[in-house]
């Protein structure tokens, strides 16, 4: 392999591997306090692409139209909260989860309905179409902005989990949920910041999601959703650290797939990796970074 | 545990078998006297999401698991099935690499389903039994990924599927007799499971996990008796239903799928099988209502844009409102008696 | 200071508790006694509003308290240490404590109290920033217990705090638990242990079956235990 082309795969891996990242973080900081692994996750990814796409019309800069669809993902992500996931939390898993479930086809079908079946172009800045020419290869900058915005997130996050007294009482309520309760901290704030959070990642996504692809559909959301899920179970549901690295490793092996395989087995590609997510979860249901 | 003298518990498990058959028959005889075909296909299919319904009552009901892999063996059943029924000529233009045996081969549609059936069993009992220790999220997740792999397989195994395309030229065999005799087998069939040893053990199972495990049930066994029997009937399901609608596409085994004939029994009620049988009447009727809604307004151009998705909408808020003020479903886990 | 008055709780189709009726009075410290399954751990785990009761009151200070959530219970003065401690093992010491005054919001205040824990405590002074789940048994009860006093509680209530520890451990254990009481904590106290508990403590109630089936001062009740004893080691030893 030569050094271009190794380059080439690097960036490649981690700026797919950036977007994998944030989404698996996201799904894990509810997981480890509720246990659920929340279907309409993908949903909100289709939130903010649908705001893109509502306010591109609107004579206000990208920069303000990119920070009202994170905040709208934020919005969404909270509200289903509070509407849905709150009154079913005493309850057990399983209905938690078919909760969440009927609020991805909720979301899906009101987006049909209010919007349209059809895709939609979302707005994108131009600096998501200019390349960068870097020892011999062109690069796309929005591949490169993916991967710095997720390091400084990323940083951001540890910053607050290990320095607010919120971020850890988050971790705290991941690893004892009950004894948080009984140490005073309030249920509903630590399960409100996590929902925050998962929105605002998702968010985050969304723009170098789109960024991507161009346009928002109602389904779109189930395409990240499935990375997050192979992402987290790869890493381990129950770390934080592990899903970050869970998303690297996932996009590791996908940019591997697309170099090495042929179209023929390209194809299974999807039936390969979730394969390899039932062993694991199977074999070393921890994944590959233990929770402490 | 009532201690009710055996007889008596006969006595009241024929009650419950006839309330819930009683109906059906109406219908079904009423669908006779109309002659109308359009009804006659609604009440087609509601025999056949009755059987999906059922199966998954069997397994996710008994069990509290949820289980995304339903969907993906009515698929497996809906084409295995049709392989076999399918007229060699007709076969050559739908399926023209299928290997030469399969090809020349046509079997009556009775035993083309069973074997459909059989073959969703086999698959659900092969790749099922590791995964009958998991519970809640893990559990979720892996039916989920069995899911995606037997979508994926089905999308693109163009030799027996035609791949993403659709299928066509399969023979109408599933006719109201038909399904609504199915149905009747599998509403008893699924009553019986649930009342058998079997379905006890899955149940003090669901309920008191630890409780059962100290008694002595061998938790992943049961559990993995109920899958298989779950498959068995998904499948058959699948191939009913694909002889009834003789031209479909993996699509139809997906997403929305799973989420039609789950919310059939959160809404009627998981825990019982007279609660499964309740939400696939009214959510299927509902469905149908509202679909033929939403065409009607449409056909019409009474508003501007095309009405699409107001039908899950609905079912999707119905679901959330039961799941949160009726955690059990209408039939809060009784059965009629 | 504490009263319940016929507390039920059940979990699912199990009575765990059938009409507890039981009291603290201010400085008290208040030994609850009996067979695993008696019942001890639900009663405080009912307090502590993590289980709600089915039937009867808990009035806490003249205003009932049963069925509310835990974060409310704390933030009236009760802190409960579980028996399984209950440690934020990916946490540092220092996050475990900080977490502990959560609802003491003052930070000068913080300061003081975390110096009086390292003067009560000083191993985990020495192991402020290390991660809890590297402590040793004997330290993790020393930072349960810690983590529970940064609240300030009015009263302290402990399930098995001498629970898996070493002998010497567990005498340490007790002369914590009589120190406090001696500095005017009320404590409500879950143990096994009964020779040594029956020593330090003011008043006692004997659990049976989710009944208190006898209560009184320590050395009338030792009798009593006496005869329950043959019964207390069956139970235990067959479990």
């Amino acid at each position: 392999m030569s050094f271009g082309s190794f380059l080439q795969f690097l960036i490649d891996t981690l700026s797919l591997g950036s977007l994998y990242a944030l989404m698996a973080l996201g799904m894990v900081i509810v997981y480890g306090i509720l246990r659920l692994v929340n279907f309409a996750y993908g949903e909100y990814i289709m939130v903010a692409g649908y705001t893109l796409f509502l306010l591109s019309q609107s004579p206000v800069p990208w920069l303000i139209m990119a920070l009202l669809s994170v905040l709208a993902a934020v919005g969404a992500s909270y509200l289903t909260e509070r509407v849905a996931f709150r009154p079913v939390r005493e309850q057990t898993v399983t209905a938690m989860l078919i909760t969440s479930f009927a609020v991805s086809t909720l979301y899906q079908n009101a987006a049909l309905l209010f919007i349209s079946p059809r895709a939609k172009l979302v707005p994108l800045p131009d600096i998501f179409s200019k390349s960068i020419v870097f020892a011999g290869l062109v690069v796309p900058l929005r591949n490169i902005l993916a991967i710095i915005v997720t390091f400084a997130l990323l940083g951001f996050f540890a910053l607050l989990l290990k320095r607010t007294i919120i971020g850890i009482a988050l971790r705290a309520a991941a690893d004892k949920f009950t004894m948080t309760r009984m140490l005073g901290i309030p249920a509903n704030l630590v399960i409100g910041a996590a929902f925050a959070i998962h929105g605002l990642l998702a968010g985050v996504v969304a723009l170098f999601w789109f960024g991507r692809i161009g346009s928002v559909t109602p389904g779109i959301g189930l395409a990240p959703l499935l990375v997050a899920f192979i992402a987290t179970v790869i890493g381990g549901m129950r770390s934080l650290l592990g899903a970050v690295v869970g998303g690297y490793v996932l996009a590791l092996i996908n940019v591997a797939f697309n170099n090495l395989l042929t179209q023929n087995f390209l194809e299974y590609r999807d039936a390969f990796t979730f394969s390899l997510v039932i062993l694991i979860l199977l074999l070393r249901p921890e994944g590959l970074v233990r929770a402490r | 545990m009532k201690d009710k003298p055996a007889s008596t518990a006969t006595r009241s498990h024929i009650i419950t078998l006839l309330i819930l058959l009683l109906p059906l028959i109406i219908i079904a005889a009423v669908t006779k006297l109309i002659g109308n075909v359009l009804f006659e296909r609604v009440v087609i299919t509601l025999f056949i999401n009755l059987i999906l319904v059922l199966g998954l009552q069997a397994f996710m009901g008994n069990s509290g698991i949820l289980s995304f892999a339903h969907i993906g063996f009515m698929g497996i059943g809906a084409y295995a099935s049709v392989l076999f029924s399918m007229a060699p000529q007709m076969k050559k233009l739908a399926l023209p690499d299928l290997p030469l045996w399969l090809g020349h081969l046509q079997l009556p549609f009775l035993p083309s389903i069973l074997i459909g059936a059989i073959i969703a069993a086999l698959i659900a009992a092969v790749v099922s039994f590791p995964l009958m220790r998991l519970s809640d999220a893990s559990a979720v997740i892996t039916s989920f990924a069995l899911l995606v792999v037997i979508h994926t397989i089905l999308v693109h195994w163009k030799t027996v599927t035609n791949g993403p395309q659709t299928l066509f030229g399969v023979d109408r065999y599933t006719h109201l007799e038909t399904s609504m005799c199915w149905a009747f087998i599998f509403i008893a069939l699924a009553y019986w499971f649930k009342e058998s040893s079997i379905g006890l053990q899955l149940r003090a199972s669901r309920d008191e996990r630890e409780a059962a495990s100290t008694i002595g049930v061998n938790i992943i066994l049961v559990r993995w008796q109920g899958f298989i029997l779950s498959a068995f009937m998904a499948g058959l399901g699948g191939g009913l239903w694909a002889h009834f609608i003789t031209s479909f596409s993996p699509k139809a085994f997906w997403l929305k799928e799973t989420f039609v004939i789950l919310s059939m029994l959160v809404i009627g009620g998981p825990n019982s099988v007279s609660g499964a049988v309740v939400g696939a009447l009214l959510v299927t009727g509902a469905f149908e209502g509202l679909r033929g809604l939403e065409n009607q307004i449409n056909i019409a151009q009474i508003l501007p844009v095309q009405l699409i998705g107001l039908t899950e909408i609905v079912l999707s808020l119905t679901m959330i409102v039961i799941l949160i003020k009726r955690p059990l479903g209408i039939m809060g886990g009784r059965e009629f008696r | 200071m504490l009263a319940l008055d016929n507390i039920h709780v059940n979990y699912g189709a199990i009575v765990a508790l059938r009409g507890v009726s039981l009291n603290v009075r201010e400085n008290e410290l208040v030994a609850l006694i009996g067979a695993n399954g008696a019942g001890k751990s639900t009663a405080l785990s009912t307090i502590a509003g993590v289980l709600k009761p089915a039937g009867g009151t808990i009035i806490f200070q003249g205003e009932s308290i049963a069925g509310l959530a835990p974060e409310k219970i704390i933030r009236r003065g009760i802190a409960m240490i579980p028996e399984t401690r209950e440690i934020f093992s990916g946490l540092t010491v220092m996050e475990n404590l900080l977490l502990g005054g959560y609802i003491r919001k003052d930070t000068v205040e913080f300061k003081r109290d975390l110096e009086r824990m390292i003067d009560l405590f000083p191993i985990l002074g020495e192991r402020l920033n290390q991660a809890a789940d590297t402590l040793s048994g004997g330290e993790q009860q020393q930072l349960a217990i810690a983590r529970a006093l940064m609240s300030h509680p009015k009263l302290l209530m402990l399930d098995e705090p001498s629970l898996g520890l070493a002998p010497t451990l567990v005498n340490h254990v007790f002369k914590l638990v009589a120190r406090l009481h001696a500095e005017g904590m009320t404590i409500l106290l879950v143990e096994q242990n009964v020779n040594q508990t029956l020593k330090i403590c003011d008043r006692v109630y004997l659990l049976k079956m989710g009944q208190v089936a006898a209560q009184g001062l320590p050395e009338n009740l030792r009798e009593h235990v006496d005869v329950e004893s043959v019964y207390l080691g069956d139970r235990i030893d067959a479990q």
